[in-house]
């Protein structure tokens, strides 16, 4: 009798450590968005994918078998509140495979963090210094474990500046152009000034001191009147759409006649239709070979990953969303990568972002743009595609019949090939 | 009715030294020892979720301290304790960064040279009364962030500066388990500091300057003394609990020091009751607790009945903010002189159960 309960003790103890071995075989995630700090505007859209992708890869099955445990969480845009989240994600009894990060400020105060603890970190900022493993270049602080999908802002702005060069000459204007940097004093935009001022000085602008506005809305008259009165006629736009649109509505009606270059987050679609005809003209890059109901096969793809938070199918998706299902869908095939070779470890995680060439997510052909990292290079990408935003009539109503009817339309500008250059490297 | 002025009858004291003792009886000596002791004890106990709260209410108890002498015992007013905070964080990381000095020195230095800048700023503090007074500490906010913001040597500029860890001859203290020894030193520390500093004759001179500054003249308080000597008092705790947050973190970002954060810290005070030692703990306790209290709250709520038939969704986010606000006002409405009030009357109730009357 005695040693039937001790069995059957045994047995119902056992089957509990199979119970929660089996609850705890899940792939922790860190996911980091910003829904209500300064980029909130473009964090929404960006965080909501990641959870939609994420959400869906879960539905089909997870990663090597193991459901994906996503923690994501609202920081407000604000480092203090990453680092302590970080903290909880890196602490040793519940350390994440991976996280899903976002801003510049708080991905660059984490990276000496993650390079010690070894947790790979795609994050939303393409900020250059991330994208140097080494720390070969001189220029940046070794960030071995920071991914990200795209080119670096600072090779974006390369390339807008190297299309500006050629817009002047076509143009046939006299004189040297005149090219200002704006944004606000924040890492995010500060980012790629002054590699963007070295190129504009090299290909022949006379670059003027820059101008600050802040990532909130607000009324930037005078930010507009000094651009009129310093004549610029290139000017870049550090910040997020929801600033920049107040920019671009201050200037229209100030009557400046410049050419903004937005960065890859300085403009979308809700940009657009918030700034009516004063969006017309602005040139940004976009990460996707296509947008939102593009032509392509890996579109629908993103269409089911939509329909996880969105069951009508109805609502009208940004250009960062679809961006953000790329970033997601990375780091999902280099999590599989890992749980087949050696398992879902941080070290294992990055080693799979190094495993494919000219890479494009399996399922998102013609959407992702191929993209390869090597234990030397973390960027990407070299191609930028311009694009350039196409405002013909009123901008107020629903975004999918203005997209629709073609109101607001996004027409590629060109496509820039950057070299791999050793000294555009790390900044 | 049982305030601090009651005192039972049979119970009188021969000598000052009597009088001005912290503890009125042993049990009650021993019950804090007993506590310190429980608290050392904590960290073995504690998951990293509670430990790094604790750490915090700890580091903020410090600069709400520091703030409630400047309020609570000389009715000053400053509406820019966050930026003596992050001064006190910045100044740590810079002088354990580029000067052979370990964390264990930088600390107190960083207090040190924020309680020289508290001086400066002090200076208008002692010909300014009431609103003004609180205008030119608002100017001290602004000043300090701007310059946080542009000057680039010593704080970064606008992107976050790194700091070391707590280090000391040589030794490395890691994680939170070691770091929360280090906090519970100082906050000890600290509050012994200024528990003693009110039975001196300073501490009795900023608490008359408070009650009426024209009689505290008559008696021959030096006020422009006093008032500036409690900003620099205010920045100096601001500073050390800044560099506490300074290494705990190691990174310093200027980002949630805002005016909001300099509000934050007098709502700790308001609601631990203005001019008591032992609630400007229980005020930060509660102030900390409530947006980790009201996070767990709504992510109960999240696809609940509530949720759904209000149709909230990512609202719930912000209906933690708005809680908090609410939870103010309530205070001052309800329980103006604070939980060190309420905590005094707990403790009177049972002390005299069941015959309190």
């Amino acid at each position: 009798m005695k040693t039937k309960a001790l069995l059957s003790t045994a047995s119902l103890a056992l089957a509990i450590a199979a119970f929660s071995a089996g609850a705890q075989a899940q792939i922790a995630i860190g996911h980091l968005e910003d829904r209500s700090g300064g980029t909130a505007d473009v964090g929404t859209p960006f965080g909501q994918a990641v959870a939609d992708t994420f959400a869906w890869v879960n539905k089909n099955g997870g990663v090597g078998g193991k459901q994906l445990n996503v923690d994501t969480n609202d920081y407000g845009y604000q480092v203090p509140r990453a680092i302590a989240l970080y903290k909880k994600w890196s602490a040793p009894d519940n350390k994440v495979a991976a996280i899903m990060g976002w801003g510049t400020a708080d991905t660059e105060a984490l990276t000496g963090f993650l390079a010690q603890d070894k947790i790979p970190d795609m994050s939303g900022s393409y900020a250059a210094a991330l994208s140097d493993p080494e720390g070969a270049s001189g220029k940046a602080k070794p960030a071995p474990y920071n991914f990200f999908y795209g080119p670096t802002y600072s090779d974006a702005l390369r390339a807008m500046l190297m299309w500006a060069a050629e817009d002047w000459k076509a143009k046939g204007k006299p004189g040297k152009p005149k090219y200002v940097h704006m944004g606000a004093n924040h890492p995010y935009p500060n980012a790629p000034k002054a590699a963007g001022e070295a190129l504009a000085t090299e290909l022949g602008f006379e670059v003027l001191p820059p101008l600050v506005f802040a990532l909130s809305p607000g009324d930037y008259s005078s930010q507009c009147l000094s651009l009129k009165s310093s004549g610029a006629n290139y000017a870049y736009l550090g910040n997020t759409p929801q600033s920049n649109v107040s920019v671009l509505k201050a200037c229209k009606a100030a009557n400046v006649d410049v050419q903004f270059l937005g960065n890859v987050w300085g403009m979308d679609e809700n940009g657009a239709k918030a700034a009516g005809d004063a969006a017309d003209g602005v040139v940004f890059p976009l990460r996707t070979a296509v947008g939102w109901g593009g032509d392509a096969p890996g579109m629908k793809t993103v269409m089911e990953i939509s329909k996880m938070s969105d069951p009508t199918g109805k609502v009208y998706r940004p250009v960062h969303y679809v961006a953000a299902v790329c970033s997601a869908l990375y780091m999902k095939e280099a999590l599989d990568w890992a749980a087949k070779n050696g398992g879902a470890t941080g070290e294992n995680v990055a080693k799979g972002f190094y495993q494919k060439k000219d890479w494009v997510p399996s399922g998102m052909e013609g959407v992702c743009n191929p993209s390869t990292w090597t234990e030397k290079d973390h960027r990407g990408t070299m191609k930028v595609d311009l694009y350039r935003t196409k405002v013909s009539g009123a901008t107020d109503g629903d975004i999918n019949d203005l997209m629709g009817k073609g109101t607001i339309k996004l027409e590629k500008v060109k496509s820039v090939e950057l070299p791999r250059k050793p000294e555009w490297f790390g900044w | 009715m049982a305030g601090p002025s009651l005192i039972p009858a049979g119970d009188f004291r021969t000598s000052y030294a009597a009088d001005t003792t912290i503890f009125p009886a042993t049990t009650s000596r021993n019950f804090a020892i007993v506590g310190v002791l429980l608290l050392c004890l904590l960290p073995q106990f504690l998951s990293g979720y509670w430990l790094s709260i604790l750490i915090q209410i700890g580091i903020f108890s410090i600069a709400a301290l520091g703030l409630n002498i400047l309020v609570g015992f000389t009715g000053q007013i400053s509406i820019g304790h966050a930026a003596f905070f992050l001064l006190g964080a910045f100044t740590s990381a810079y002088i354990s960064n580029n000067a052979p000095i370990p964390v264990f020195f930088a600390i107190p230095l960083a207090g040190v040279v924020t309680a020289l800048v508290g001086l400066i700023f002090g200076i208008p503090a002692a010909r300014l009364k009431g609103l003004y007074l609180v205008i030119a500490t608002l100017a001290a906010q602004y000043i300090l962030l701007d310059f946080f913001s542009r000057a680039e040597w010593f704080s970064g500029g606008s992107v976050p500066a790194s700091a070391n860890p707590f280090s000391i001859f040589g030794y490395t203290l890691r994680g939170d388990k070691q770091y929360f020894y280090v906090v519970l030193a100082y906050v000890l520390a600290s509050y012994i500091l200024v528990t003693n500093l009110m039975r001196t004759r300073d501490g009795r001179a900023l608490v008359a300057i408070r009650d009426h500054y024209l009689s505290a003249e008559i008696m021959g308080i030096n006020l422009t003394k006093y008032r500036t000597l409690s900003f620099g008092l205010a920045a100096f705790f601001a500073g050390i609990a800044g560099a506490l947050y300074a290494h705990y973190q190691l990174v310093v970002s200027q980002e949630g020091f805002g005016i909001e954060r300099s509000i934050l810290f007098l709502a700790m005070i308001i609601i631990g009751g203005t001019g008591s030692i032992m609630g400007t703990l229980m005020g930060t306790a509660f102030v900390v607790l409530l947006p980790e209290s009201m996070e767990w709250i709504s992510l109960h709520l999240k696809g609940g009945a509530i949720d759904q038939a209000l149709s909230l969704n990512n609202n719930l986010t912000f209906l933690r903010e708005i809680a908090i606000g609410l939870i103010i006002i309530v205070f001052l409405m309800f329980e103006p002189d604070g939980l060190a009030h309420r905590w005094r009357q707990i403790k009177a109730y049972w002390k005299l159960y069941p015959f309190s009357y």
